[in-house]
């Protein structure tokens, strides 16, 4: 039980750091500022928008 | 005026005048078409405008406009499914000339911006817009055979 809990969260968590990825990197874009603050808080949001988008996913394709 | 602010013109006149024209005349099937890609104009034109206004923030209504353009053709090609299964839209030329106009514009924009943070967020406007617009025009004509409505 302990192997098959491990050989979901590997996947899930390489798909959740994709996300996160690809939606710090929209927020890095779109800010007109840089700085730590703001980046602070697209760390943040980009990790809400991670679980989000995963969620989603999975609803979607229905795994 | 300069050379951005013709462009804009131009492209908002004769681009945005005639999707107008063809959303307020003619069968359903252009009307759904016209309006689509009047938002491809639309959004080029916002983009020329920032560039010649030097104004980047109005960048942000161009990207709202190819975020929420596609989701509503998408709404229009659902609730209009049965119709437009009757009688559905062919319009590949002016799509094709809409996009490369809309592509064009973006190379443009693009080269007079340089490269840098700036020209991310223009590429990734470019890209909502001209790809949300083929996806919208593809679930008007019939393409997503797969999803219930269209």
């Amino acid at each position: 039980m302990n192997r098959r809990t491990n050989s979901a969260a590997l996947p899930a968590a390489a798909e959740l750091a994709l996300w996160w990825t690809t939606l710090a990197g929209l927020w890095l874009v779109f800010i007109s500022t840089v700085d730590p603050l703001e980046l602070a808080v697209g760390a943040g949001a980009a990790a809400v928008g991670a679980l989000a988008a995963r969620a989603a996913r999975r609803a979607v394709t229905d795994r | 005026m300069n050379g951005w602010l013709l462009a804009a013109a131009v492209v908002l006149t004769g681009g945005l005048g005639a999707a107008l024209w063809g959303v307020a005349t003619g069968p359903l099937r252009r009307r759904a078409v016209a309006q689509n890609l009047a938002t491809v104009l639309a959004g080029s034109g916002l983009l020329l405008l920032a560039q010649g206004y030097d104004r980047p923030s109005y960048l942000d209504l161009a990207l709202v406009l190819a975020l929420l353009g596609p989701v509503g053709t998408l709404v229009f090609a659902r609730l209009l499914a049965d119709d437009l299964a009757a009688d559905p839209p062919r319009a590949r030329a002016a799509t094709w000339a809409t996009v490369g106009v809309a592509a064009a514009t973006v190379a443009a924009v693009c080269a007079a911006t340089g490269p840098g943070r700036a020209m991310g967020k223009l590429l990734v406007t470019g890209a909502l817009l001209i790809g949300g617009n083929l996806i919208a025009s593809r679930a008007l004509s019939g393409g997503f055979g797969g999803v219930r409505g269209g």
